[in-house]
C-alpha cells in the first residue's frame, strides 16, 4: 500500500508536528527541528515533507485564524492523525524491537 | 514599526511569485518572512538574506510548483500557469503547420537547406579563422619577413639568412627566443620501410616557440641531440606500426641514422605545419653543408617569439636594418632593404604580399564566403516571410479573436515568433541530418576535414543559438504584420490583401532573385576564366611528359639511365633538367646583355637548365638559332637560350650569336624559344633563360618524354625498372606534366565549384519560395480564374496572366543583379593578368536561364489552375 513507509526525514517533521501541537505550520516546524536536532534544514524540503505526509494521509491541515503578526495572512496549521500517530509508534516499537534484540556481548 | 523591519531580498521574493503554485504563496510567504526575521536578530542580516534565497530555492521543486491539488480546499484558484498559454500557442501552431502540408514542407524544406547551407560554409569559416591560433604563445609568435624595392615595386617575401635568428636573439631583449626552420623531404628508412615524406629542420628552440603536443619525449631537449628526430604519432603507426617509438632508429636519406626522440601527437589540419611530419635538428642541416651563412642569401624561415607585454610595433622598428647594416657593399642599395614581423594570427589568412605588405589573403574568400551565408540564410527566412504574410488571411480570424478575447499585442507578436522559431526548430533538425550527409561532399570539395562537434556543448547552444536567429528573422515581420490587424475590420470579413504597386512582399522575391543572378553570373565569369586558363597556348606538349628528381645514385649514372631508356623503347627523348617545366624554380637577376642599363639589373628572369634535346623532350618550338647540346658542342655548358619575351625585355636585334653577363660569367646565346607557361596560366610570360649545364646550379631533375606508341602503364613500368636498376634504395617518383598543369587550376576550380553549388541551392531555395508563392496567388484567384474561363479566355491566356507577374519580377532583379554581378566579378578578375572580359553572353545566358527556372517554377502551378473546370471553381457559391 502506498504511503505505508515512513522516511527518516518524514519522521522528524511528524514528530515536530506532534511536538507542537496546535501550532504546526511551516515555519514552526523548521524552528522546532532546528532546536531539538542542532542542524538547519531548508523549507522547501520541510514543506515537501509536510506534503507527502498530507498525501499519505499521515497528518490534516487546516487554514488557522488570522493573526496580526504574520501581516493579516492566515497560516495552515497541521495535526498528527491516528494514522500518523500509529505510524510513529510503529517505528518506535519496531526500533525497541531490534535494540532489545542486540547481543550483550557485541558491545564489549 | 513594521518600517523598521528588515526587508527579505526583493528578488527571490519576486521569482517565488513567479514560479510558485498560487494557492501555497500566502503561507510560504509567510513562513519565509517569520523565519527571517527570526534569523535577522539570531544571526545577523547577511546570513538571514542568504538563508531566504536558499529557502526559496529549495521550494522551486515539482511537487510544490503543481497546480491544483486534490484537496478541494485548493480548487478556488483557478488562475492558469504561465505555460498555459504556451501550450495553446503550441497547439494552435502544429493544428495550422498540419493543415497546410505544402507549405509546411516548402518552409521547413527552404529553412533546412539554408540553414544547411549557411552552417556548413560557418563551419569551414571557423576553421580558416582558427588556423595557427591555439600555441599557447600565439600572441607572441611572429614569422620575420624580408622586404625590399626592385625596379620601383616593393616586395615582401619570407625567407630570410641563417644568420638572422642568432643575431636577433642574441642583440635584442625584446625578443625572448627564435628559431630557424627549413621544410624538406627525406626518404625515411627503417628496417623494411621506405617513405619519401615532408618534414623540417628545426632548433630546438622551435618546440618552445610552439608548443607541439608531445606524446612521448622532452620537449625541452628532444631536438638538442644531434642524432635525434622527433616525428608524428601518425609517422611512427606507419614506419613501427606503434607509437612506441622512443628510441627506435630510422635512417635519413639511406645515409644518416637518426633515434626517435620525442613523438608528437598529430597537428590539427589548422596548423601550418600540419603536414610536417618529423622535425630534424638544425644542427645537421648545417653540419651537412647545405645553405650558407651569406647575409644575401634568403633561404631560411625566421619564428621569434617576443617577451610578454612588447609592443611588436616597437621591436619592428628597432629590427628592421639589423640586414640592411650586413648587406652594406654586397649588395649595390640596401637602402630599402627590411624585415618585418607578421603575427601567428595572420599567417593562414594574410599572407599575398602587395606592395611589400602583407594585406590579403584567404581572408578575401572567407569574407566572401561569409556573405553568401548570411545571403542564404536571409533567402529561406524571406521564403518563410513570403509564405506567412501571403497566408496572413487564414490566420486573420483567430487574430480578431484573440484580440477581442483581451490579448494583447505584445502576446500575439510572441505567438507568431514562437511558432517561427518552432519550425526554425524543425528545420534545425532536418538541417542536422543534411549537414551530417553532405560533409563528406563538402571536404571533398573544400579539401578539409571538418566535423560537427557533437560532443561539445557550445555546439548545441551555437546550433540553438542559430535556430533561434533563424527562427527570430524569420516570424519577426509576420508576426507584426499579423498582430497589426485590426479585429473589427477581420471579423466584419472586409480584410483586403495588399494591391498596391510596390508591395514588401515583391520585393523580397525581388531580393531572392537578385541574389541568385549575381550568383549566376559569378559562377559563369569563373567557368569561363578557368577554361579561358586552360585553352591557352601552353607552349610545349604536356601529354606523355614526366619529370623525376635524380635521386641517390642516378646523377652519377645518368648516362647510362638516359640510353637505357631510349633503347627499352620507353621513352623517346630524354634530358636532364633544372626541374619540372610545370614550375618555376629558380630567378636570376643581374643580368648584363650588350646595351643593357644599371637599372636592367633589377628585372627577373625565370630560369631553367638543360643539357640537350630540349625542344623534343619538351616539345617546346625554336624560333631561330639552334638548341643547346652539350653532347654535339661540349662549349654548350655555358650556352643559353632565351624565349620571345625575354628578347623583347632585352631589346635585342640579332641574339643569336651575343654574350651576355650573370652569375659571374659570360654565357653566349644559341637560340631563341616560342614563348611557353612556366608559372600560373593566368600570369604574363617572364622573360625566361634556359642555361645549359654550367651553371653553378645542378640539373637534378630529368625530363622524359614517354614513348607514345606504347601504353602508359607499360611504359612507366619499363621506366620504373630502369631507375630500379640504377638507383635501388630510392622508391620511384615522378609527376606528369599534364597532371601539374591541370593542379595550377585547383584553386579556381575549388572557388567554382563552391559557387556553382551555392547559386544552385539559392536558386533552389529561392524556387521553393516561388512555388509556395505561386500556388497560393492560383488558389486565391481559382474563381477569377472561373469566371475569365466561362467568359471564353483561352488557357494560354490565363497561363500568361498568372505568370507574368513573377517574369516582370525577374526582369527587375536582374536589372539590379546585373551591374552589382559585373562589379564584383570585374574585381575578382583583377587579380588575374590574363583573363577574360565579361560580355554581354554571360549576362543574357544569367537573363534567359534565370527565367526559364521561374517560368518552370510558376508555370506547373499556373497550368494546373488554368485547366481547372469552371464548373468545380464556381460550384461552390
Amino acid at each position: 500500500m502506498k504511503g505505508t513507509y515512513l522516511g527518516e526525514f518524514e519522521e522528524v517533521v511528524l514528530l515536530a508536528v506532534a511536538i507542537r501541537a496546535g501550532d504546526a505550520y511551516g515555519a514552526a516546524v523548521v524552528n522546532e527541528i532546528e532546536q531539538q536536532m542542532n542542524r538547519s534544514v531548508n523549507l522547501g524540503a520541510v514543506h515537501s515533507a509536510l506534503n507527502r505526509l498530507q498525501e499519505k494521509g499521515l497528518v490534516r491541515s487546516e487554514m488557522g485564524g488570522i493573526s496580526a503578526e504574520r501581516g493579516g495572512r492566515r497560516k495552515r496549521l497541521y495535526t498528527v492523525t491516528n494514522a500518523g500517530r500509529r505510524a510513529l509508534e510503529e517505528v518506535r516499537e519496531l526500533r525497541s524491537q531490534m535494540w532489545e534484540a542486540i547481543p550483550k556481548t557485541a558491545w564489549s | 514599526m513594521a518600517s523598521v523591519r528588515p526587508s527579505p531580498p526583493r528578488w527571490a521574493t519576486r521569482l517565488l511569485r513567479l514560479f510558485c503554485a498560487p494557492q501555497r504563496l500566502d503561507e510560504l510567504e509567510d513562513d519565509l518572512d517569520e523565519l527571517f526575521q527570526q534569523r535577522v536578530e539570531m544571526e545577523g542580516l547577511r546570513q538571514a538574506r542568504w538563508r531566504y534565497w536558499r529557502d526559496v530555492a529549495s521550494l522551486m521543486r515539482p511537487s510544490l510548483m503543481r497546480r491544483q491539488s486534490n484537496d478541494p480546499a485548493y480548487r478556488q484558484y483557478p488562475t492558469p500557469s504561465y505555460t498555459d498559454m504556451i501550450r495553446n500557442y503550441l497547439t494552435v501552431a502544429f493544428r495550422n503547420l498540419a493543415r497546410a502540408k505544402s507549405y509546411t514542407f516548402i518552409n521547413i524544406a527552404g529553412l533546412a537547406v539554408g540553414m544547411a547551407a549557411s552552417a556548413l560554409i560557418i563551419l569551414w569559416i571557423q576553421s580558416e579563422l582558427t588556423y595557427d591560433r591555439f600555441y599557447n604563445k600565439t600572441d607572441r609568435l611572429f614569422q620575420v619577413y624580408n622586404r625590399d624595392k626592385f625596379s620601383g615595386i616593393t616586395q615582401a617575401w619570407e625567407t630570410t639568412p641563417r644568420p638572422l635568428a642568432p643575431v636577433l636573439k642574441q642583440d635584442y631583449a625584446d625578443i625572448e627566443d627564435a628559431s630557424r626552420y627549413r621544410p624538406t623531404t627525406f626518404i625515411l628508412t627503417t628496417n623494411e620501410k621506405n617513405l619519401s615524406i615532408d618534414g623540417a629542420f628545426a632548433e630546438p628552440a622551435f618546440l618552445n616557440l610552439f608548443d607541439l603536443p608531445f606524446i612521448t619525449g622532452n620537449p625541452r631537449t628532444s631536438l638538442s641531440e644531434p642524432a635525434g628526430i622527433v616525428i608524428t604519432k601518425s609517422l611512427a603507426e606507419k614506419l613501427f606500426g606503434t607509437t612506441q617509438a622512443l628510441g627506435k632508429i630510422i635512417q635519413v636519406d639511406h645515409k644518416d641514422s637518426f633515434s626517435v626522440t620525442g613523438v608528437l601527437d598529430d597537428l590539427p589540419n589548422n596548423s601550418r605545419f600540419s603536414h610536417v611530419s618529423y622535425l630534424l635538428p638544425y644542427t645537421y642541416f648545417i653540419s651537412s653543408g647545405w645553405g650558407s651563412d651569406d647575409w644575401a642569401s634568403n633561404n631560411e624561415y625566421t619564428f621569434v617569439l617576443l617577451k610578454d607585454e612588447v609592443d611588436p610595433v616597437i621591436t619592428e622598428n628597432k629590427i628592421k636594418h639589423v640586414t640592411a647594416q650586413r648587406l652594406k657593399g654586397v649588395l649595390d642599395d640596401v637602402s630599402n632593404r627590411q624585415i618585418f614581423l607578421h603575427p601567428a594570427r595572420k599567417w593562414h589568412l594574410f599572407s599575398e604580399q602587395e606592395n611589400g605588405s602583407l594585406v590579403d589573403g584567404k581572408i578575401v574568400t572567407v569574407r566572401l564566403f561569409g556573405l553568401i551565408a548570411a545571403f542564404i540564410l536571409l533567402i529561406a527566412a524571406v521564403n518563410f516571410i513570403n509564405l506567412s504574410t501571403a497566408r496572413s488571411e487564414k490566420r486573420a480570424k483567430e487574430v480578431g479573436i484573440r484580440k477581442v478575447a483581451g490579448a494583447q499585442k505584445r502576446s500575439l507578436i510572441f505567438q507568431f515568433i514562437s511558432e517561427s522559431v518552432l519550425l526554425a526548430l524543425f528545420a534545425g533538425i532536418v538541417a542536422l541530418l543534411l549537414i551530417a550527409l553532405c560533409m563528406p561532399l563538402f571536404n571533398t570539395v573544400t579539401g578539409k576535414q571538418l566535423s560537427l562537434p557533437f560532443s561539445s556543448i557550445d555546439f548545441w547552444l551555437t546550433a540553438l543559438g542559430f535556430v533561434l536567429l533563424t527562427g527570430i528573422l524569420a516570424g519577426s515581420y509576420p508576426a507584426f504584420y499579423l498582430a497589426n490587424f485590426q479585429p473589427i475590420r477581420v471579423l466584419k470579413g472586409t480584410l483586403q490583401p495588399v494591391t498596391a504597386t510596390f508591395s514588401p512582399r515583391k520585393g523580397l522575391v525581388v531580393l531572392q532573385f537578385t541574389f541568385a543572378i549575381v550568383l549566376i553570373i559569378a559562377t559563369l565569369v569563373i567557368q569561363q576564366q578557368i577554361q579561358y586558363g586552360q585553352n591557352r597556348e601552353s607552349g610545349y606538349d604536356q601529354n606523355n611528359l614526366l619529370f623525376s628528381f635524380l635521386h641517390g645514385d642516378l646523377p652519377s649514372h645518368y648516362d647510362a639511365l638516359q640510353q637505357d631508356l631510349i633503347r627499352s623503347g620507353a621513352a623517346v627523348s630524354v634530358s636532364r633538367s633544372l626541374g619540372p617545366l610545370t614550375e618555376i624554380n629558380s630567378r636570376q637577376w643581374g643580368l648584363s646583355w650588350p646595351g643593357s642599363t644599371k637599372a636592367d639589373k633589377d628585372i627577373e628572369f625565370d630560369r631553367f637548365g638543360t643539357d640537350a634535346n630540349f625542344l623534343k623532350t619538351t616539345g617546346a618550338k625554336l624560333l631561330s638559332g639552334r638548341e643547346i647540346n652539350v653532347r654535339q658542342y661540349p662549349t654548350d655548358s655555358t650556352a643559353v637560350m632565351l624565349n620571345e619575351t625575354a628578347v623583347k625585355t632585352m631589346h635585342l636585334k640579332n641574339p643569336v650569336g651575343t654574350t651576355i653577363h650573370f652569375h659571374d660569367r659570360d654565357w653566349h646565346i644559341v637560340g631563341v624559344v616560342k614563348d611557353f607557361v612556366f608559372a600560373s596560366p593566368y600570369d604574363p610570360v617572364n622573360p625566361v633563360v634556359v642555361t645549359g649545364p654550367g651553371s653553378p646550379i645542378g640539373l637534378g631533375w630529368t625530363s622524359i618524354r614517354l614513348n607514345p606508341a606504347n601504353t602508359l602503364a607499360r611504359n612507366l613500368e619499363t621506366t620504373e625498372a630502369i631507375f630500379k636498376k640504377y638507383n635501388p634504395a630510392y622508391p620511384f617518383a615522378y609527376t606528369f606534366a599534364d597532371e601539374s598543369y591541370e593542379a595550377k587550376f585547383a584553386d579556381e576550380q575549388r572557388v567554382g565549384t563552391l559557387t556553382s553549388l551555392f547559386s544552385g541551392l539559392t536558386i533552389f531555395i529561392a524556387c521553393l519560395g516561388l512555388f509556395g508563392l505561386a500556388a497560393y496567388t492560383a488558389q486565391q484567384r481559382t474563381k477569377e480564374i472561373g469566371i475569365r474561363k466561362t467568359l471564353g479566355a483561352s488557357v494560354t491566356s490565363i497561363v500568361q496572366l498568372l505568370t507574368k507577374e513573377f517574369i516582370y519580377l525577374t526582369v527587375i532583379a536582374f536589372v539590379i543583379g546585373a551591374p552589382i554581378g559585373w562589379y564584383a566579378m570585374n574585381k575578382w578578375l583583377q587579380g588575374y593578368t590574363y583573363r577574360i572580359s565579361i560580355g554581354i553572353n554571360t549576362f543574357t545566358i544569367a537573363l534567359s536561364s534565370a527565367i526559364v527556372i521561374v517560368l518552370l517554377t510558376v508555370s506547373f502551378q499556373a497550368i494546373k489552375a488554368a485547366l481547372i473546370n469552371p464548373v468545380k471553381s464556381l460550384r461552390s457559391e
